[in-house]
């Protein structure tokens, strides 16, 4: 069987979906957005975690590089992300977790048995699996197996993406997926591409054919300030939503910065726009003007 | 969620006088004194009967305009747990908690019902001394009650005097309704409340803390008569409930000590919904209008246990998670399936068992049938002692593993034996009780008191402490030690009994790589199983003994700060400076993964094989129960809960962000409640020590 690569698999997740869900994390994504929130979930390879904070000094990394990346100089750790060749050895023998792998392989089989541990919890509140990444879509074939065989099981399926996928391919997906959540990130044209790296067409498209299909959808609308939390983006949400016939409502997203702690973690460099922070009073607006048109917000 | 407003303007007035503190501040300190008040050379019983007598003729009364409910305890020395008359200087006679009076009979019987049985019991003429000094001073008990009452009477007849316009009728409103109770049967649901709160806080002005039972089902009757005969609207029910909730709060802002466990709302707990002795679910209107209350005007003095099971209600489950995510921890929940189970299985018949209450924390027993006390044992302090890492212990070795657990065993047999010892003589203090002794069933047909083995049931409960800490160490000993041999048994000793210095790389190869109970994995959960299991199979061999019943419990209550001392560092990773788990909680921090993993282990426990119950404390981030689908999933864990067979859990919603600010600026936080157990009690007014407790506890996203 062929295994994917899974970077978190959190229980108890009460706003991925209709009730108590289990969330898949999968790792990959098609997008470079500016704002991920999950930094960790971009490239599809295992990465390595390094948190200097837990490190107690123990050598035992030092010891079983190869390539001389990890150092310890007067009790002070240095990890060279450039000599590393990711082999992944250190995250074995470090006992405290400051070097940690990000992303394991795992069967579905494996998932789908992590994931049956809360079957009650789902009965009990109309929950199930919510699978997200990353974008689930970048995994396809692991996506589909799995969507399957949650529904063999009798388990409730979210998945949320981000649209940018191929048409053929959401279409396979679809008898397994209950509801999508589905990514609207911005409804202008130039800033999405500008922002994320792909156009939004494709992905408002795509909206339109799942709808039509009869499927539910949750659209999960991140709000960035001084990005896209303007009155003309509203609108457009509100004109997508009123054009859907089984879209259950918006839910707003403020933008928080917990992608840059994550993202240091990883070496990779991010910047903290703490500017694009929305405000209460700017988000309770949005609501409003969301409202007025007669749009379902989720809380 | 939108913020309800049911209640009246002045309702909410009363409330927030209340809520100040206010008349917990003033809480009058009289000095009541037998000496000189009470003939020389009479029995205890009498001499009890006299403390009684007087405090009902002493204390202060106080009625508010405008309150619809009366009859406050007002002395200071009752909210100390005492019950507030001296002889020769110093305290008379013990008082009373961690039980529930019969007021579900008396108040059907009312006061003078209860003096006819005693009457009728007397002219049985088979009493011996003891007994007749019993019943002779428990009618000077009802004489004292009503004394106190007839006070109520006059006070107000003087305010009324001195009244005018809305006030007067209002006080003769009040005046009315307490004209026949609480010496006859309630006829209405207003003087049922109302004889309800009398015989109560009778009971505390006399420095007894009881816990109230099963409210609703006491009350639902008379609301549902009433209701049909248009004597009383839903409202005025609700605003009756509320004065009675707020009446409740007459200790708080009381600054006596409690040691660390804060103003622990004085044991007065309530159980709501549930079935009948019948098998009937009772929630009726008056558990919901109790809901709207506390929802309303964020009152948890009166801690709060819901019985729930997989025929209640849907909106008795919605309107407990709605509650719930609130916070303040005002709700509990108990899931009767496997509690009903638990009794019979021990031997409680089902139609008794049906009616199960708690003690005033979350132990369960029958309510006014029951003298109840416990004994607890530190199973986790006598694995430490195998193994040589407790205090004046030395380093044993073991072959192999099952000769270890053989040796672990062993020490808790000897234990508890020990403990069956104890319990097989005196029951409590064997001091008189007088006045609990008449609210408990078969006092006055044995013609003996509640310390004397004169309830129908006599319960004395070993409680184990720490059992899912001694399944921990063990799992990770079993694994470590024996099974990949990756440390010596005396090395791992050694380390403990150094507190873990020196051996941090083991320590956090544990505490990274171990999955420890909490987290629904089975290598661990299976090792608590065990550990549980022969703890249930030593203290099944004396169920009962001389007339009083062994019904095990496991719990801590907060005992793992003092049990530190003497336990040391533990083989799961912890160091001794860290209290290990409450009740039958995880080890805080030891539960990584969800709420659901921890009910899920919690669960995977026999756990209908605990009579006297156990309990499973939660805590969740605000965030996680907010909006619908929040709310909607805490019903779905409530569910859950309930066919996974649970016993006991309560849930605190609160952020540690608060806690910590709580720390740092308690005048902001007053009124900051949370639920420690059993019992809540304001965070401000826990020390250092149990704050931290609850801090450290795992907060679930
Ligand atoms: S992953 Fe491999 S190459 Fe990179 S630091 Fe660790 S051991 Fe060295
Ligand atoms: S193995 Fe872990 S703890 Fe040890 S030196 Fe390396 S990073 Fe630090």
């Amino acid at each position: 069987m062929k295994k994917g690569l899974v970077f978190d698999i959190q229980k108890y997740c009460t706003h991925d979906g209709p009730g108590i869900r289990t969330t898949v994390f999968l790792k990959g994504c098609n997008l470079n957005c500016a704002w991920c929130h999950n930094p960790e979930s971009i490239k599809k390879i295992i990465e390595i975690y390094f948190t200097p904070e837990k490190c107690i000094n123990c050598g035992n990394c030092v010891a079983v590089c190869e390539n001389g990346a990890h150092l310890i100089k007067k009790g002070k750790h240095f990890y060279s992300r450039k000599k590393c060749t990711l082999c992944l050895k250190c995250a074995g023998v470090c006992d405290s977790k400051a070097v940690e792998c990000v992303g394991k392989e795992m069967t579905s089989n494996e998932v789908i048995k992590k994931v049956k541990e809360d079957f009650e919890f789902y009965e009990a509140s109309g929950g199930g699996l919510t699978l997200s990444g990353g974008e689930p879509f970048s995994q396809f074939e692991f996506t589909l197996e799995l969507l399957k065989k949650a529904h063999a099981e009798r388990i409730n399926t979210c998945v949320e993406t981000n649209g940018a996928v191929e048409k053929s391919r959401l279409a396979a997906v679809l008898p397994y997926v209950d509801l999508f959540l589905y990514d609207i990130k911005d409804t202008g044209t130039k800033r999405h591409k500008y922002f994320t790296g792909a156009a939004c067409d494709r992905i408002l498209e795509n909206l339109k054919f799942v709808d039509s299909k009869g499927k539910q959808t949750i659209l999960r609308c991140l709000m960035i300030k001084g990005v896209n939390l303007t009155a003309k983006h509203l609108a457009n949400i509100a004109n997508i939503y009123m054009h859907l016939k089984h879209c259950k409502g918006v839910e707003l997203l403020p933008y928080h910065p917990y992608g840059t702690s994550k993202a240091e973690k990883l070496g990779a460099s991010r910047k903290k726009n703490t500017r694009w922070i929305p405000s209460e009073t700017k988000l309770q607006r949005a609501k409003q003007l969301l409202l007025k048109k007669k749009v379902e917000v989720i809380e | 969620m939108e913020k309800v407003r049911r209640l009246s303007d002045f309702t909410h007035k009363l409330n927030k006088t209340a809520l100040s503190g206010k008349w917990g501040k003033g809480l009058t300190d009289l000095e009541i004194t037998l000496d000189g008040n009470c003939p020389q050379n009479i029995s205890e019983e009498l001499e009890y009967a006299y403390c009684i007598k007087l405090i009902a003729e002493n204390a202060s009364i106080r009625i508010l305009p405008g309150e619809k409910i009366i009859g406050s305890a007002t002395l200071k020395q009752s909210a100390y747990h005492k019950i507030p008359v001296m002889k020769d200087g110093k305290i008379r006679f013990p008082s009373v908690s961690h039980l529930t009076l019969g007021f579900d009979f008396a108040l059907k019987m009312g006061y003078n019902g209860l003096l006819k049985d005693i009457e009728e019991r007397k002219l049985k003429n088979d009493l011996d001394e003891k007994g007749s000094n019993l019943l002779n001073a428990m009618k000077m008990c009802i004489e004292a009650a009503n004394t106190w009452h007839q006070r109520h009477v006059e006070a107000l007849q003087e305010l009324i005097k001195n009244s005018r316009a809305v006030e007067k009728c209002n006080y003769e409103a009040v005046l009315k309704n307490i004209e026949h109770i609480p010496e006859k049967p309630p006829s209405s649901f207003y003087e049922a409340a109302q004889s309800l709160y009398f015989m109560f806080s009778f009971q505390r002005l006399c420095g007894n803390w009881s816990g109230i039972g099963r409210i609703d089902e006491m009350l639902g009757g008379f609301l549902k008569k009433d209701l049909k005969e248009g004597k009383v609207s839903l409202s005025e029910a609700r605003e009756i409930l509320a004065h009675f909730w707020i009446k409740g709060c007459d200790w708080l802002g009381f600054e006596g000590s409690q040691g660390g466990s804060g103003d622990a709302m004085f044991y007065q707990n309530i159980i709501l919904g549930g079935i009948n002795a019948e098998g009937k679910d009772i929630t009726n209107e008056v558990t919901y209008l109790i809901l709207d209350v506390v929802e309303e005007l964020k009152i948890n003095e009166f801690p709060i246990a819901v019985r729930l099971s997989s025929k209640s209600p849907e909106k008795l489950i919605r309107r407990v998670a709605e509650v719930q995510s609130l916070g303040g921890g005002i709700l509990a929940v108990y899931n009767e399936e496997t509690v009903i189970k638990a009794l019979v299985k021990f031997g409680y018949p089902l139609k008794i068992a049906r009616s199960f209450a708690n003690d005033g924390c979350w132990e369960i027993l029958i309510p006014g049938k029951t003298a109840f006390i416990y004994f607890p044992i530190d199973v986790f302090l006598i694995l430490q002692k195998t193994l040589g890492v407790a205090e004046k212990t030395t380093a044993k070795k073991y072959g192999s593993f099952e000769k270890l657990y053989g040796a672990y065993k062993k020490n808790l047999s000897i234990a508890i034996d020990s403990f069956n010892r104890i319990a097989d003589k005196d029951f409590a203090s064997g001091k008189p009780a007088t006045l609990i002794s008449l609210l408990i069933k078969d006092c006055i047909r044995k013609g003996r008191g509640y310390n004397e083995r004169g309830a129908r049931y006599t319960v004395f409960s070993p409680h184990a402490g720490g059992l899912q800490d001694a399944g921990n160490s063990l799992h990770v000993i079993k694994s470590l030690v024996y099974d990949k041999k990756t440390v010596k048994l005396s090395g791992l000793v050694r380390a403990l009994k150094n507190n873990w210095e020196g051996e941090e790389q083991l320590r956090q190869h544990i505490l990274n790589s171990m999955e420890l109970y909490g987290n629904d994995s089975k290598p661990a959960d299976t090792m608590v199983k065990r550990v549980l299991d022969d703890f249930l199979q030593l203290t099944g061999k004396v169920k009962e003994r001389k007339g009083v019943l062994r019904p095990p419990g496991i719990s801590t209550f907060g005992r793992e700060i003092e049990w530190r001392e003497k336990r040391k560092a533990s083989a799961h990773g912890y160091r001794q400076e860290t209290p290990l788990a409450i009740n039958f909680s995880p080890t805080p921090g030891s539960d990584k993964n969800s709420i659901t993993a921890v009910i899920k282990s919690y669960c995977f426990m026999d756990l209908k094989r605990l009579p006297n119950g156990t309990a499973l404390d939660l805590k969740l981030h605000p965030t996680s129960v907010k909006g619908k689908n929040g709310v909607a999933a805490l019903e779905g864990v409530l569910k859950a809960f309930v066919k996974l067979k649970g016993f006991f859990m309560h849930i605190n919603v609160i952020d540690n962000k608060t806690l910590l600010d709580a720390q740092k600026h308690p005048e902001k936080y007053r009124g900051l409640s949370v639920r420690i157990s059993g019992w809540s009690a304001r965070f401000v007014t826990l020390n250092k020590e149990w704050q931290q407790m609850i801090i450290n506890r795992t907060l679930h996203k």
